[in-house]
């Protein structure tokens, strides 16, 4: 039960070598290294993820919810080590919502990419954490922005992470195109979706939707009972 | 030269290079199972206590207080299951206090998992935890390393496999009391009698709006020792002899030598033992 | 006590016992003897200005500066003791780096002026320390531009964001002022310093709130309102210091600058002969003075 600390070293001639294994080895209960994603479309953002959580090779939630909200319209897709993705988000929804009530204005996306980054990169050394951030505000419009695990910052018209994105960046090329409707673009995040639960075996479950516009957070969700074809909108 | 000393580390490192196995840390293998119905929510747990392949204790308790109508079970290094659970038990309480309100759920569940990422997963404390609040009916899982999941139906422990697959086939959506108690000590019993880590009896907590919190210990006992078929004690005199020579203390001075020790402190240091 | 005074007055972190705190109240009459300062909230920029009068002949003109920088975008002027003033801009530029530092972005001016008044609203709580002996005027232009987070790679969409709102609120013109107390508001003009009452009855006439002033006309506004309110006090010679924010399409394309030479110069001419007009009779005396 109790995993040993994550260190393996080998004694060389030149002496003792140590290699930190970044992810803590055994219970360690890693959310998704699986397909998350977020992109623009011509009214906002959506958001897009798997529901599959393991540790080890026993999938410890198959209807988890990897897209979570840090503020009204910003909301991020986590990927990598559950607990750091969790903590890392807790942290950040304080902020914004401190934010909030002390300049008695809504965060803007920046403010939220720029909280996860400082966060990321600073503590770096003991975290694993890709997380893509997607926000609306009626300044910006919608914006995504992606944080890799080194903790570098990038604003990109679409973003794709996760141990099953790799199977999905031919689909997405191929059928990326800006200002998409919002029909357009939730077939396109499903569809891509649906792809990388296909071919990636550590992804899987149900598809989770979340489209950002002017009018609020509306949520979609997907199951495999009938092909991903719905129920669709949940609130 | 001042400062911390690594040595160790690299002596460490060095012997686990070479195949010395890092020290084993004392843990219980276990199975809990959590699961809502329309009024409440039942946990359950096995009762062995293991210590390496022996079975440290038959009949132990795995579930743990935290507010009257808040109770969490614990799998993992029984000791920091145990102690994580008193102090969030007692800060929920003091929280509790101060803000006037009956404790939450995902209150306790915060201060879990804010104090398991702390520590970087060093604390092995793998809880499920369960209750009602005035938000309503609440059960997630927090792991050592601090993630947490919201759940309908959980399991965890080395038998968490086995009794999931006992949730997994017969769970429904509109299960009442019974049939969620049912259907949890049906899960445990998977875990005991399929998993070598638990064993012995189930133990089940029913918490239920506006209802006092009961706590079933011992709710079944599917391993009682039977009455043995026979008995092994012997009669007093069912070994035979031969003979029988009775020894003076006198006659023993003729094998070995013979010292009556006085209170004096300074005989006995004098005397040598194993030289 | 002593036989002097009622003893509410000697220390801060005291009230007297009709709620006033005199400490405070002798700090806001160091900043009333004060050069006067001015800030102007313009339609496509802000402009603050101050009367530094000439304390000595030795002094190098322009070399002493009373406004300053605090960000890119932001600029305070202060009346009453200039160490206090120095030390207030210090902890604005404090302020403002920190906020880069955690939000990666400019300081917005409400932000910087809420900040500033809860330092300054502290020194009023502690018997160890006095208050600021200044009123501090913050102007800053928060970029109307869609701002990038500070060290982000690439650029989003090339079609620009889906959804944006038109006319949503996006950055725009900012004027605070700062008391000892801590208390301060958001203005559409400010005047602080020995001249404020003159400097606020010309403000007024301005119709600043209809938001029509261009910046152009505000710098040459500014510059009278400080002659004006220099005129009770003529028998001392006095230098114009002024500074301006515009628009990102303006001529300091949002960072605050000292207003050029030349315009200052031509500003002030446009004063002068504004104020010969006003009063004809003391034409003499006002020409002698300007030499």
């Amino acid at each position: 039960m109790v995993a040993p600390h994550g260190v393996t070293g080998m004694l060389g001639e030149d002496g003792i070598h140590v290699d930190m294994q970044h992810l803590k080895s055994g219970e360690v209960n890693l959310v998704p290294v699986q397909p998350g994603m977020a992109i623009n479309f011509k009214d906002g953002v959506i958001l897009g993820a798997d529901s599959r959580t393991t540790t080890g090779a026993y999938i410890a939630n198959r209807v988890t919810d990897k897209l979570t909200q840090v503020h009204d319209t910003i909301w991020c897709c986590r990927s990598g080590s559950a607990a750091d993705t969790q903590a890392v988000a807790d942290i950040v929804s304080y902020h914004l919502n401190m934010y909030g009530v002390t300049n008695n204005e809504a965060p803007s996306t920046q403010v939220a990419a720029s909280l996860f980054q400082e966060l990321c990169y600073e503590n770096k050394e003991m975290l694993s954490a890709g997380i893509i951030i997607a926000g609306y505000d009626p300044r910006h419009g919608g914006q995504v922005f992606s944080i890799p695990l080194g903790g570098s910052l990038h604003k990109q018209s679409f973003a794709i992470g996760g141990s099953g994105s790799t199977y999905i960046y031919g689909y997405t090329d191929a059928h990326w195109r800006e200002q998409m409707t919002e029909e357009e673009g939730i077939d396109f995040v499903r569809n891509a979706l649906q792809e990388a639960i296909k071919w990636d075996g550590s992804s899987g479950g149900v598809i989770r939707l979340v489209v950002l516009t002017k009018k609020g957070a509306v949520r979609h969700l997907y199951l495999p009972d009938n092909g991903y074809t719905g129920p669709g909108v949940t609130n | 030269m001042p400062g911390f000393d690594f040595s160790n580390f690299n002596r460490n490192a060095a012997l686990h290079a070479r195949g010395v196995p890092l020290p084993k840390a004392t843990s219980t293998g276990t199975t809990i199972v959590g699961c809502i119905y329309d009024n409440g929510v039942v946990i359950a747990a096995d009762t062995r206590a293991t210590s390496g392949p022996i079975v440290a204790d038959k009949n132990c308790e795995k579930l743990h207080y935290i507010a009257p109508k808040i109770w969490c079970a614990g799998a993992g290094t029984a000791a920091d299951t145990e102690f994580t659970t008193a102090l969030i038990s007692s800060n929920v309480e003091l929280h509790s206090l101060s803000t006037g309100r009956d404790p939450r759920v995902i209150t306790c569940m915060t201060m879990l998992k804010q104090h398991l990422f702390r520590y970087q997963g060093h604390i092995g404390a793998y809880l499920v935890v369960a209750g009602v609040d005035p938000t309503g009916v609440g059960l997630y899982t927090v792991h050592a390393h601090g993630s947490t999941d919201k759940l309908p139906y959980v399991t965890m422990g080395s038998g968490s496999l086995a009794a999931m697959s006992v949730f997994e086939s017969t769970w429904q959506p509109d299960l009442d009391k019974e049939g969620a108690i049912a259907l949890c000590s049906e899960a445990i019993k998977a875990g005991i009698f399929n998993d070598l880590g638990s064993g012995s009896n189930v133990d089940v907590c029913v918490i239920e709006k506006d209802k006092p919190t009961q706590l079933l210990r011992n709710y079944e006992k599917p391993n009682e020792r039977g009455q043995k078929e026979r008995n092994y004690r012997f009669p007093r005199g069912t070994t035979a002899w031969l003979n029988q020579k009775i020894i003076s203390k006198e006659d023993m001075k003729k094998y070995v030598t013979v010292e009556t020790l006085s209170g004096d402190d300074s005989l006995a240091e004098k005397m040598e033992v194993d030289s | 006590m002593t036989s002097i005074g009622t003893g509410y007055d000697l220390s801060n972190s005291v009230f007297s016992p009709d709620g006033r705190n005199f400490q405070v109240e002798y700090a806001v009459k160091a900043v009333e003897n004060g050069g006067t300062a001015v800030g102007i909230r313009c339609k496509d920029g802000v402009v603050l200005a101050v009367e530094k009068i000439i304390t000595s002949k030795l002094l190098k003109p322009g070399a002493n500066k009373r406004i300053a920088t605090v960000d890119r975008h932001v600029g305070i002027v202060s009346a009453g003791l200039v160490p206090d003033g120095r030390h207030f801009v210090s902890r604005a530029r404090d302020e403002a780096s920190s906020w880069r530092g955690v939000y990666k972005a400019p300081i917005p001016t409400n932000a910087l002026a809420n900040r500033l008044g809860g330092y300054v609203q502290a020194y009023t709580l502690y018997s160890s320390v006095r208050p600021f002996g200044v009123t501090a005027i913050v102007g800053g232009w928060d970029s109307e531009a869609e701002l990038a987070v500070d060290g982000q790679v690439g650029q989003g969409p090339n079609s620009g964001a889906g959804g944006k709102v038109e006319g949503a609120e996006a950055g725009g013109p900012g004027l605070y002022m700062i008391e000892p107390s801590g208390l301060y508001w958001g203005y559409y003009g400010a005047a602080t310093g020995k001249g404020r009452q003159a400097a606020k009855a010309e403000l007024e006439k301005l119709d600043l709130s209809s938001g029509n002033l261009s910046l152009a006309d505000g710098v040459k506004e500014a510059a009278r309102i400080i002659y004006v309110a220099h005129e009770d006090s003529k028998d001392k010679e006095f230098e114009l210091e002024m500074s301006w924010i515009s628009s990102l399409d303006g001529p300091t394309k949002g960072r605050h600058e000292e207003v050029p030479k030349e315009l200052r110069e031509e500003a002030e001419k446009a004063a002068k002969r504004a104020l010969e007009g006003d009063d004809d009779e003391e034409e003499e005396k006002g020409q002698a003075m300007e030499e």
